[in-house]
């Protein structure tokens, strides 16, 4: 019987299992919602057991993304990327409150952050995966390229295109520097 | 007003990042160290893959629960269980006496939809694990709902099913050590079915009869296909 004693983790679980959050927060920021993001994960991480000797370098983060991203659009049918629906963004749930700041301040603080959820939430899928990975997961452009399956090239003009896209809605409250 | 940040960082401070629930941690390490450990594991996964099929081709519907139950559904034995008393008393007991207390009124469920992807969702972030939660109507199943319960000393997802006039309580939670074999028991004139699947070990409680609840594990462990 497997099980009897506990091995030390083997290479699949240190592979993948690392980057289980990481993939389920591009599928959220995919699907839009939690029962979809867990259910692509969880397809992803069949999909990565059957394939997993394909996994030749050791970038398995991006392996990781390349295929929940593939889960995600193929499942829910996110590649019509200009038609897909916008997804609702929630709050970090700790929304951290500094004693010292101004009440109006902190409302301000706050309005912002909700425009900049509404406004990445809008976004075509295509454009909204590249500034997920490249602003929030700190992906490289290769990786991302990897991870979206397209020329670096594609890569760098989707990023500019989401960005033309945030500048127009928050220009008043980020700064975009020349890309506006 | 202060300085307006760059894109990152408005992003970074907008925007939340997730952990992955824990339940999907937790299958996913089980799925992991099973794979490790199992080097001729692609024939445990053929299964799965027609499951995945099902998945995609019906995208808009199957989306939820196919993908689950195959945590539950992998590795299941299809053979029948041993008419055993090796169920032991106190267990069934316990059983028994949640299931009687699921009868009150008000106290069946905590979440009321024939629709699983309703009831699977419900569990989320309330369970260590992910319950395969399938509509068996067509079986003779139907689906009535779920609810969080307390069995015998464990958190327990409770999946209520019907049989015609009756209800099935199946019990799901994660096996802890040493948990007894696949088995049937009658304690005061219910009828208990007890299996293990993937690390998750399952009991239904119904006062139906015996062979109902034969035919409906097999129903709910062959839903997969």
């Amino acid at each position: 019987m497997v099980g009897t004693d506990a091995p030390a983790a083997g290479r699949f679980e240190r592979a993948v299992l690392p980057h289980l959050s990481a993939g389920f927060t591009l599928a959220m920021y995919l699907t839009g919602n939690r029962a979809d993001a867990e259910d692509s994960v969880q397809e992803a991480v069949l999909r990565a057991i059957r394939y997993f000797h394909t996994l030749r370098d050791d970038d398995a983060r991006a392996w990781f993304l390349t295929i929940v991203r593939r889960v995600c659009l193929t499942a829910y049918r996110m590649s019509r990327a200009e038609t897909a629906d916008a997804i609702s963004i929630d709050a970090n749930r700790l929304q951290l409150v500094d004693d010292r700041e101004r009440p109006d301040t902190a409302a301000e603080r706050l309005q912002v952050q909700q425009r900049v959820r509404d406004a990445i939430g809008q976004l075509p899928p295509l454009l909204r995966e590249v500034i997920v990975l490249r602003e929030l997961q700190s992906c490289s452009y290769d990786e991302i390229a990897t991870v979206t399956d397209v020329p670096l090239g594609t890569v760098m003009s989707r990023l500019s295109r989401a960005r033309a896209r945030l500048a127009n809605l928050l220009h008043d409250v980020v700064d975009f520097g020349d890309v506006a | 007003m202060s300085e307006r940040p760059d894109l990152g960082q408005a992003m970074r401070e907008a925007l939340p990042v997730y952990d992955a629930p824990a339940a999907l941690q937790a299958w996913a390490r089980e799925e992991a160290r099973k794979t490790d450990s199992a080097p001729q594991s692609h024939r445990q996964l053929t299964g799965r893959t027609s499951r995945v099929a099902l998945l995609l081709s019906r995208w808009q519907f199957a989306a939820g629960l196919v993908i689950a139950a195959a945590a539950g559904w992998a590795g299941a034995s299809l053979r029948s269980p041993d008419r055993i008393s090796s169920i032991t008393s106190e267990t069934a007991n316990a059983l028994v006496d949640t299931h009687v207390r699921s009868m009150l009124p008000g106290h069946l469920m905590d979440v009321q939809s024939s629709d699983r992807h309703t009831v699977k969702p419900w569990f989320a972030g309330k369970m260590d694990i992910a319950p395969a939660v399938v509509d068996l109507t067509e079986k003779g199943f139907p689906l009535l709902g779920g609810r969080l319960d307390y069995v015998d000393g464990h958190p327990a997802a409770a999946l209520v099913y019907g049989r015609r006039k009756h209800t099935i309580n199946l019990f799901v939670w994660r096996s802890a050590g040493a948990e007894p074999p696949s088995g049937s028991s009658s304690v005061r004139g219910y009828s208990l079915l007890h299996w293990t699947s993937g690390g998750v070990s399952y009991w239904a409680v119904t006062d139906a009869s015996p062979s109902d609840l034969e035919a409906f594990r097999e129903a709910y462990v062959g839903s997969g296909l």
